[in-house]
């Protein structure tokens, strides 16, 4: 019963780190699209143009996209309705370098500056980036983080609370046992190491149960979703380093009544 | 070897459960503590193995005032002090020889001399022949006498009774008695509550007498 109990409250914990994980894996990967486009004028010195804008604070990155390579890319992105592009007789996409930001400069204001540095250069015609959709995109992970940590507080609060009054149970139905061991001169240590020992078997034992639950979780939501972050190994180790913790909060708080 | 001075012990709301309570037991006596159900008997024993505080006052035990004992130091104390009960207070999954054994355990007895001194203890008793019982399948004599077992393998200072007849009928309570004044004889301090004024009688031994809290007589 208590192990049932305990391995249902940590997959619950496995499950939401589940979610977290990948709500932020999605976001992670919405942030890395946050980039500046700049197009540039006709034989202009790419080269040149690149490794000037290397130099502006806050670019990790600049890739040159040819004309040609956009047009390609333009052409996969229609599929089908790539007959439209037979009313141009020549290709009319600009080459353009796309700048890939600093973490810290991908919000609206650091696109602003450093898209203003960047058309100061000599050979680029024009910027674009996301701007205020960045900044909202900012505030809905920022509402989302307090969301995540306050039900996480509440997840880990409710956790512990039902492994201590499973292990309470426990320890009530052998307190007659324990009032003996008190009788007959047990040191307290010699009275909690047992079930601290239980509290830890348990914890482990329930651990790996979550960790299984988890993963068969994530086979189904494979089917459903197609990119699921999974790092196995952490949520392997962290399903059993929980349940040690926890085993070992809940045992030492249910038995402190005991041994005052 | 055990002293009470003033003691008074009083529960929460005011209720008083023993009041001034002074006296003084020498090494190797029998000492009956009498009183009616709820008197303050099982509290007095309570105090001197430091299941409770007093409330004011001073208890002192084999040399040690127990206000000054420390709380990892009351095992050792206990170790030094056996106490039986009325329901015994036996784990009833286990053996009689492993009720037994579990005293020992606790204070991490080799494993050879747990043995030896523990078929002593069940031989001087007459238990050998039970000792693979489990305590429901024996008499309430028996597990009393399994609990003095329990009580006495660790050779105690002082043995304490809290009305250890008081669920046995009159042959088997005379024979817990013949063991606790043979135990007695042979050295242990031995305080037995118990609120049978017709056995207290029959045995002749000192009785302090607790009524309304306070300490009546000493006789």
């Amino acid at each position: 019963m208590s192990l049932l109990v305990t391995s249902i409250s940590l997959f619950l914990l496995s499950l939401f780190a589940f979610v977290t994980v990948n709500l932020y894996h999605f976001l992670n990967i919405l942030d890395e699209k946050i980039e500046i486009i700049a197009f540039l004028e006709q034989n202009a010195d790419y080269q040149a143009l690149e490794s000037n804008i290397m130099k502006i604070n806050g670019v990790r990155d600049v890739i040159y996209v040819s004309s040609g390579q956009a047009l390609k890319e333009l052409r996969a992105e229609l599929k089908e309705t790539e007959e439209v592009l037979r009313v141009f007789e020549t290709n009319p996409l600009p080459a353009s370098l796309r700048i890939k930001l600093l973490a810290k400069f991908r919000n609206a204001r650091g696109l602003e500056e450093i898209s203003d540095k960047v058309m100061l250069l000599r050979g680029i015609r024009e910027t674009i980036y996301g701007g205020e959709l960045v900044d909202q995109l900012k505030k809905i992970t920022g509402v989302i983080t307090t969301f995540d940590i306050a039900l996480l507080l509440i997840i880990i609060f409710s956790v512990v609370f039902v492994i201590f009054q499973t292990i309470k149970l426990t320890i009530f139905a052998r307190a007659t046992e324990i009032d003996i061991m008190k009788l007959v001169g047990a040191s307290n240590s010699f009275i909690a190491i047992p079930f601290t020992f239980e509290g830890i078997a348990q914890g482990i034992l329930g651990g790996f149960i979550a960790f299984v639950l988890t993963v068969i979780t994530k086979r189904v939501a494979v089917s459903f979703l197609s990119d699921i972050y999974f790092p196995q190994g952490y949520f392997f180790l962290g399903s059993i380093l929980c349940g040690i913790i926890f085993g070992i909060i809940g045992s030492s708080l249910a038995l402190r009544r005991f041994l005052k | 070897m055990i002293t009470f001075d003033n003691v008074t012990k009083v529960y929460q709301k005011d209720w008083v459960a023993l009041q001034d309570i002074s006296f003084f037991i020498e090494k190797g006596e029998f000492v009956f503590i009498n009183g009616k159900t709820g008197a303050g008997k099982s509290t007095l024993l309570k105090m001197i193995y430091k299941d409770e505080e007093p409330t004011k006052g001073t208890i002192k035990v084999l040399e040690q005032n127990l206000r000054l004992l420390k709380k990892k130091n009351i095992p050792k104390l206990r170790r030094k002090i056996g106490v039986i009960f009325q329901d015994f207070k036996l784990l009833q999954d286990r053996t009689l020889e492993e009720n037994v054994a579990f005293a020992l355990e606790v204070t991490n007895t080799q494993p050879r001399d747990l043995r030896k001194q523990m078929l002593e203890i069940l031989t001087y008793l007459r238990l050998s022949h039970k000792k693979f019982s489990f305590p429901y399948q024996l008499s309430g004599g028996e597990q009393q006498k399994v609990a003095i077992a329990r009580a006495l393998v660790r050779d105690p200072y002082i043995l304490l009774a809290d009305e250890p007849t008081g669920n046995l009928d009159e042959k088997s309570s005379q024979e817990i008695i013949d063991v606790l004044l043979d135990i007695n004889y042979k050295g242990t301090t031995v305080l037995m509550a118990t609120h049978n004024l017709k056995l207290i009688r029959k045995v002749k031994k000192r009785m302090l007498r607790i009524e309304d809290a306070k300490l009546a007589s000493d006789e």
